[in-house]
């Protein structure tokens, strides 16, 4: 009994705290675009970060790489925001957590870095090129049996002669 | 002594009669199909799946369009471009390996070629699969990860769906990639990419 007790206490009191204080139910990261073809520039928000407590630290983390970006601007919709430039990123899911000026988390977003563009994935019809090769070299093959043929033809006539 | 064409015209129609010869004795190379524009899309929703741990894939298998190949890991050259199995091992497909693997949370990429100089490719026929039909992938855990086919189009390579192929997904998705439609052949390359999207079913 206590202890269920102790938890609806518990869970009355998230509520309590959630409905008070809607900006901690807020709290977000994010990232824009979620995936960038490698050499894109995202730009990282925090957008419950209070700009007159200092910048906000998105912290970088993934494939080889742990790097931390200070924000650079106030963003439009409240909130902090960096832009990450993805040039030399190897490919690969990448996690941005964020830091307020006054020490607070932030939350956290994941963005991907991908390959660029389209997917080469055919050779195109190098055979047409063999065939065109062949008929060429069928040509030139009758050609020479036809030069053979005048050839023999024409030498008894000027062995007569 | 005399020239034997004086108007230069014999020359000239000789050829063209070659010309025509040639052309008539040039093989076209069968083109890949391509999937109707209108071709109706089903989603699947994903069904109550525990998402699987990574896993290489090693064989894929989509018996609509008689295909059971091998898979190798390929991941992108230098610029940033996405690697294919070399066209020497055109029956070869490629895991997008700096992506998911097959039957995680998340879209896992296979890459294959449309056709190589031999011939027809492992994803000739890629263009043919339509909504609802099973694509079976074998990962290195020996388990079997189905994905049913949602959708399959041609996006011209200017248009490439970055997002829609590796962006983030709430389940374990498929995406199956190859080249299509009219061959460039002052690019040397097809103008299009056929993909594929299938949602894991089992």
């Amino acid at each position: 009994m206590k202890v269920s007790t102790a938890l609806c206490s518990a869970a009355l009191g998230v509520g309590l705290g959630t409905l008070l204080l809607p900006g901690a139910a807020l709290a977000d990261t994010t990232v824009s675009p979620a995936s960038t073809p490698v050499g894109g520039t995202v730009v990282l928000t925090a957008t419950t970060c209070n700009p007159k407590s200092g910048d906000a630290l998105f912290r970088v983390t993934g494939p080889n790489r742990d790097q931390n970006v200070r924000s650079t601007t106030a963003a439009a919709g409240g909130g902090l925001s960096a832009e990450l430039f993805t040039a030399g990123f190897t490919l690969g899911t990448y996690t941005v957590a964020a830091t307020c000026g006054d020490g607070s988390s932030a939350g956290s977003a994941t963005f991907t870095v991908t390959p660029i563009g389209a997917a080469p994935a055919g050779s195109g019809g190098d055979n047409r090129d063999t065939g065109a090769l062949a008929a060429g070299g069928t040509l030139l093959g009758t050609a020479l049996a036809g030069a053979v043929i005048l050839i023999r033809r024409r030498r008894p006539v000027s062995t007569v002669a | 002594m005399v020239a034997a064409y004086p108007t230069g015209r014999g020359r000239p129609a000789r050829r063209e009669r070659a010309g025509l010869i040639t052309v008539g004795l040039t093989v076209d190379p069968e083109r890949p199909p391509r999937p109707p524009a209108d071709a109706p899309r089903r989603t699947h929703p994903a069904p109550d799946l525990a998402p699987l741990p990574r896993a290489a894939p090693v064989r894929v298998l989509i018996p609509a369009i008689d295909v059971r190949a091998d898979v190798v890991p390929v991941g992108a050259d230098s610029a940033g471009v996405l690697e294919v199995p070399p066209l020497d091992r055109p029956t070869l497909a490629g895991w997008y390996r700096h992506g998911v693997s097959p039957g995680e949370i998340g879209n896992a990429v296979l890459v294959g070629h449309v056709d190589a100089p031999t011939g027809p490719a492992v994803f000739f026929d890629l263009g043919r699969l339509r909504a609802g039909q099973q694509i079976q992938v074998t990962r290195a855990d020996a388990q079997v990860a189905t994905f049913t086919v949602n959708d399959v189009r041609a996006y011209g390579k200017e248009h490439f769906p970055s997002t829609l192929v590796y962006g983030p997904a709430d389940a374990a998705g498929l995406r199956l990639i190859t080249c299509g439609g009219r061959f460039d052949a002052a690019t040397g390359n097809y103008v299009d990419n056929i993909i594929v999207f299938a949602t894991r079913t089992a």
